[in-house]
């Protein structure tokens, strides 16, 4: 009985998870001769970074493009209401994690008011109210916890994360009551919400298409930042600016904010 | 009786010049938060005339109109020092000034490229606030039919005048995203390849348009 609970896959997945923040907190940032000390596996990330940017521009783009051209935009914000609604189980307990009562509470109230009166969470009158959105997960919890980023990985077809982030794949799932349904639903549901986020995020990827020299950089420092920004709530410690005058090491994040 | 006036009078010139320092520094630090805040209010100003004109001026017109105000509104050697990172040292003055040129010029190219054409955006300035020896100037960027965008100044006083050394947008620093991305050429390439790359990246924005 129990060897058949420990191999559970939804066991494994947690097993897993747990292995990667352990190694990831023990580790913090292993360092190479001559690369950035928090991206150790720089060579097998750029690798999964070109698979993922060739999957994406033949395939990814082209049905996200098809599918904001042919739905209108109203429809599209359904949508995204409908599936952060869905997902917002997952924030709502990390506010818990994370000792922030009051955003408990808003959020809470946020999920029920947005999935009785909004229809599901079709709509947002939530925010109306002043019940508005936050941004939590297992990645920032461990931040707020006072974990470091750990290396910094590429992941085949999720893109940008790091040992301390990876986990919070595998909690967003268990937590979203859509993973408990039947997989004939669930399947062609995560598609269309796959297809809708990377509509919702094809500004950004051609802001990096038309400035960054080296994309996978831009991406991986670009990524790296909004961490920062998120697990501080928009408040982010900084160093004083004449700190980076006399030409710091490339490998130092900048922390001018 | 005299001994107590006399100490009465010190006590009170001491309190009195306290009193004066302390004002005269709220009234320096309020002057300083107003002049960063003109600053950047200057450039958003200029931004939002580039857009509204955008279609009679032309991506070559909405450059002309921008180099000046950016010239006066970001302190281009000191950003350009920064993102060069460990290697600043390493290039010589030619070089240096050839890389701040061609760093304004991007700049200038990518602001005419990115604010053409207007859909009635507002920017609004929602808060000021000095930070060791800098101001950051937080401003929002109302869009119609979007989510606004967070646009965030960080100034420095240089020769007397505050002038913008990083935009933060949406919690990304551009001058930390610039700095990874061009320390990561010339490391691999060599400082010549990222000069030759912005000259591209500058074309590819003209033929763009």
């Amino acid at each position: 009985m129990r060897q058949k609970f420990l191999m559970s896959s939804k066991n494994r997945a947690t097993r897993l998870a747990t292995l990667l923040v352990v190694f990831g907190l023990v580790t913090g940032c292993a360092s190479t001769p001559n690369g950035d000390p928090g991206d150790p596996y720089e060579g097998a990330n750029r690798k999964i970074y070109n698979f993922n940017d060739s999957i994406d521009r033949k395939v990814i783009q082209p049905i996200a493009r098809g599918y904001v051209s042919l739905t209108p935009k109203p429809v599209r914000n359904s949508l995204t209401n409908f599936f952060d609604n869905v997902g917002y189980v997952n924030v709502i307990v990390n506010d818990l994690l994370q000792g922030k009562m009051t955003q408990f509470l808003s959020d809470t109230g946020r999920f029920v008011v947005n999935s009785t009166i909004g229809i599901g969470g079709l709509f947002d009158p939530a925010k109306a109210i002043g019940l508005r959105a936050h941004d939590e997960d297992l990645g920032q919890t461990f931040g707020v916890w006072g974990a470091g980023e750990g290396a910094y990985l590429n992941i085949p077809l999720a893109g940008p994360s790091s040992f301390r982030d990876a986990p919070g794949f595998v909690a967003r799932t268990l937590l979203n009551p859509l993973t408990y349904l039947n997989p004939v639903v669930t399947i062609p549901v995560n598609v269309v919400n796959a297809v809708n986020v990377r509509a919702n995020l094809l500004e950004a990827t051609n802001i990096r298409d038309q400035a960054a020299l080296d994309p996978y950089t831009f991406v991986r420092e670009a990524y790296r930042q909004q961490r920062e920004f998120k697990i501080h709530d928009g408040n982010p410690p900084g160093d004083g600016f004449d700190d980076y005058l006399e030409g710091e090491g490339d490998s130092a994040i900048l922390k001018i904010y | 009786m005299r001994q107590k006036n006399r100490n009465m009078t010190k006590k009170n010139l001491y309190l009195a010049s306290v009193a004066l320092f302390i004002h005269c520094q709220i009234v320096v630090a309020a002057e300083n938060l107003g002049a960063g805040k003109g600053v950047v209010e200057k450039f958003h100003a200029t931004l939002l005339q580039v857009m509204i004109q955008s279609d009679n001026l032309g991506f070559s017109g909405r450059v002309d109109a921008l180099v000046p105000v950016l010239a006066e509104t970001f302190d281009f050697p000191t950003i350009a020092r920064i993102v060069m990172g460990q290697h600043w040292k390493t290039i010589d003055a030619h070089q240096r000034s050839e890389f701040i040129a061609i760093f304004g010029d991007l700049s200038a190219a990518t602001y005419a490229s990115n604010f053409a054409g207007f859909s009635g955006e507002t920017f609004e300035t929602v808060g000021v606030e000095e930070k060791r020896g800098t101001i950051l100037v937080k401003t929002l960027i109302e869009r119609v039919d979007d989510e606004p965008v967070t646009l965030d100044y960080l100034l420095r006083r240089n020769d007397g005048m505050w002038r913008i050394v990083n935009v933060i947008a949406n919690g990304v620093s551009d001058l930390s995203l610039k700095r990874a991305d061009y320390t990561a050429i010339i490391k691999n390439e060599g400082f010549d390849s990222l000069v030759s790359k912005l000259s591209d990246k500058i074309i590819s924005y003209n033929i763009g348009e």
